[in-house]
């Protein structure tokens, strides 16, 4: 089969979910007849109509409370939003009504709110964000950031059959930009397991998303002085895979970790307190951040070039590393 | 001041069949033989009111501080219980159960808070438990609810004992929430269909149109019905919900509590407009003005608009007049609340209104009303033991269950989606290339 895009790779997950399973249903702004801003859904409303691809008002608390409302009767609701900046507007009902209702009072809440999220495309300050963050900060949420179509595909459909409310932030940057050939038949990614992208034994980058790109193509840069980087993309920040980080660390002994999210409170600081905790011991130098800036996503490409993390960032990180 | 007087004198309704509850009056008639409002307002919202207040809030700065006062008829003869169209006795006398269940659970909480063994605050319903039960009796099995602080008399319609709310405030391992949540923030999902709030106001309603649109795709229409107070309209996800139940022609049946206060707010700083029931003509709803003292208007209405939300014919927003008799909660002394409010409100109090209907009509003699005082007492008293010999939970158990178990099945409330049928051989094509960023 030809490979397809990360775009079109959620776009099948979805659509076998839906094939598969009644009580998915789709909503959200403008997913019906123009098939949402980036055409994730497009068409899906000729096949299973209006009743399962509903349009809504600009209301992302209604959005995100409906679907809660929703998965109190049985069902399984894709909530969109049509760009995650603007997951904000429901911020107290994520948090608040959806994250806690388990817990609180033993409704469960099974149900994904997904849509495009991060920089790279020159959005500006409200269509680049990464908040993921704000969500692995919430007890009672899964948040889940694929890096590669197959994964994309697997972790969708794994959000939709997971009993618990599911953050799914697609990374809007690599919708078009990368093609993979997908698996045959149905096939799902275990949430919270990471992924080796790239085995290696001098330095290793812990990131997600599309930082894996970067730390790839500084990979291909770094084997050629003879530097191999391990990559591992975590697929999801909440719930972490400890133990994927505890192993890449006993096995290299550096470690960069890498996102696109700013620096302060981001998951870096998380993770390295997660390595100081299980393997502190087994680390031969500092470990490294490399995170785009404690500043607003610009909007202008040179601005913007300079916010985010670059190849040569981990390149040079990467030496140094070696070297200490 | 005098009080508006359009008011046209209340004719005596037709009696009503006597269904019962699960087979309410037919409305065969039509239009015709629905309960008729006794005027409209300036904006042509039907008011079902027996009388309009006319009285409002001014504020005044003396001596270097705020206060309010208050100008208006505050001496207005107190109207009496209108006739309901579709109660009959025994309703009636089950609805005035409940109440009186309401207000002593209330005063039992109230003492309880006092001997320091509620956590926490108490909110009191007092002088809105018509309002909550009636309203609640309005519904059926499958309807959802979604209440307030000031509805616990709605939860005991709904099926929870009042020891079950007792443990809420006192933090007891028997509580719903098991002392995870505090006070009213309790619900269930399984058999008494009620949202268990969070605090922040306003974000119950698009849940609850969630709850109907997802009957709905199961292939049935129910009613949701749900409250805010004059306060928690103002907020964002209210008008959020109920546009989208609006939008979407669900069975959202919105009891606006106008209590003339949130915290220590008065209503009019808190909105613009004379009547919340205007605010169905911007969400292109109907609406209605009723007395929420008077738990046979409340019922008539809000039964009629749940009858609306069955036939799947869309939201209702109704305006309930009543007034919070105490402060916001028990530590609050309201004594921003100037004086002839609560004179004129007491007045009108429900409880005493309702008791005074039900022996007019000759429903209930005054042994009657003793011996049924006397078994809620009995109750009460019951209730709150268990509820006081409740242990509290053990700490570690807080950190159970924070995600449910992807073994278990989750069942559908009503049934299989009755959505299109889709082949397993269509297929996706590729979508086209166009998109907001590149
Ligand atoms: C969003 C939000 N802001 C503030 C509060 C704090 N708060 C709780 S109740 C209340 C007053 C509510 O007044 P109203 O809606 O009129 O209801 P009432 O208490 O009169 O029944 C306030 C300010 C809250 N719970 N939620
Ligand atoms: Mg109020």
């Amino acid at each position: 089969m030809a490979p397809v895009t990360y775009l079109e790779a959620i776009r099948q997950g979805l659509w076998e979910e839906m094939v598969r399973d009644p009580s998915v249903f789709l909503i959200g702004e403008d997913v019906g007849v123009y098939g949402g801003a980036f055409k994730i859904t497009e068409g899906f409303i000729h096949h299973f109509g209006k009743e399962r691809v509903i349009d809504t008002p600009i209301s992302e608390a209604a959005i995100a409370s409906a679907g809660l409302g929703a998965a109190f009767t049985g069902l399984r609701p894709v909530c969109e939003f049509q760009f995650m900046d603007f997951i904000t507007s429901a911020h107290t009902q994520i948090v608040n009504a959806i994250a806690k209702s388990y817990w609180r009072w033993g409704a469960p809440a099974p149900m994904v709110l997904r849509g495009p999220s991060g920089a790279g495309v020159s959005g500006g300050p409200f269509h680049s964000q990464n908040p993921e963050m704000w969500y692995a900060h919430t007890p009672g949420l899964k948040v889940i950031c694929p890096a590669t179509p197959s994964d994309a595909k697997g972790l969708i459909k794994s959000a939709i059959r997971d009993n618990n409310p599911c953050l799914f932030f697609e990374h809007k940057y690599l919708y078009r930009r990368i093609k993979e050939e997908m698996p045959e038949g149905d096939v799902v990614v275990e949430i919270g397991k990471a992924r080796t992208h790239r085995a290696g034994g001098h330095v290793s980058v812990i990131t997600y998303a599309s930082m894996v790109w970067v730390a790839d193509e500084a990979a291909k840069l770094l084997a050629q002085e003879g530097i191999e980087l391990e990559i591992i993309d975590l697929r999801t920040v909440s719930p972490l895979d400890e133990q994927a980080i505890e192993d890449t660390v006993k096995k290299t002994n550096r470690v960069i970790i890498l996102h696109e999210d700013n620096k302060t409170g981001g998951i870096a600081g998380e993770i390295a307190a997660i390595i100081n905790e299980r393997a502190f011991d087994w680390l031969d130098a500092p470990i490294t951040r490399i995170t785009a800036l404690d500043i607003p996503a610009p909007f202008s490409p040179p601005l913007e070039k300079f916010f985010l993390p670059k190849v040569e960032d981990v390149v040079r990180e990467a030496r140094r590393l070696v070297k200490y | 001041m005098k009080a508006n007087t359009e008011t046209k004198p209340s004719k005596p309704q037709p009696k009503a069949p006597m269904p019962a509850k699960s087979a309410p009056a037919v409305t065969s008639n039509g239009p015709g033989n629905q309960v008729v409002p006794l005027r409209k307002n300036p904006n042509g919202i039907p008011d079902y009111r027996a009388e309009v207040p006319n009285f409002h809030t001014v504020e005044e700065w003396a001596d270097g501080k705020l206060r309010y006062t208050v100008t208006g008829d505050f001496d207005a003869p107190v109207p009496a219980i209108r006739e309901s169209k579709y109660l009959n006795k025994d309703q009636s006398l089950e609805i005035y159960r409940y109440m009186l269940l309401n207000r002593k659970m209330e005063q039992a909480l109230e003492n309880l808070f006092k001997q320091q063994k509620v956590i926490g605050g108490v909110y009191l319903g007092l002088g809105q438990e018509g309002c909550s039960v009636a309203s609640a009796y309005a519904l059926d099995k499958f309807d959802w609810i979604a209440p307030m602080i000031r509805n616990q008399g709605a939860m005991l319609v709904r099926g929870f004992r009042p020891a079950e709310t007792m443990m809420q405030y006192m933090a007891k391992v028997g509580a719903p929430t098991k002392g995870r949540d505090s006070g009213s923030h309790y619900g269930d999902i399984h058999e008494k269909n009620c949202i268990a709030p969070i605090s922040h106001l306003g974000d119950s309603l698009p849940v609850i149109a969630g709850c109907l649109l997802g009957a709905r795709i199961q292939g049935r229409n129910v009613a949701g019905l749900a409250y805010i107070g004059d306060g928690g309209q103002s907020t964002g996800p209210c008008y959020e919900g109920f546009n989208f139940a609006a939008v979407q022609k669900l069975g959202v049946v919105l009891i606006m509590e106008h209590n003339l206060w949130a915290y220590s707010t008065p209503v009019e700083l808190q909105f613009a407009c004379r009547d919340l029931a205007d605010r169905a003509l911007g969400y292109g709803v109907p609406g209605a003005i009723i007395d929420g003292t008077d738990p046979n208007q409340v019922y008539d209405v809000v039964h009629e608009a749940c009858e609306r939300g069955r036939r799947g014919e869309g939201a209702t927003l109704i305006e309930a007049k009543m007034m919070r008799m105490k402060g916001h909660a028990m530590h609050d002394a309201a004594l921003y609340v100037p004086k002839p409010y609560f004179e004129y409100w007491k007045k009108r109090d429900c409880m005493g209104r309702f008791e005074q209907y039900l022996m007019g009509r000759g429903w209930l003699t005054a042994k009657q009303n003793e011996e049924l005082i006397r078994s809620v007492d009995e109750q009460i008293n019951k209730d709150r033991d268990e509820a006081d010999a409740s242990p509290f939970p053990n700490g570690e158990d807080a950190a159970a269950n924070l995600f449910k178990n992807n073994a278990e099945t989750i069942p559908f409330k009503y049934g299989p989606p009755k959505v299109k049928k889709v082949s397993k051989d269509d297929k996706l094509g590729e979508a086209s290339n166009v998109s907001h960023y590149k």
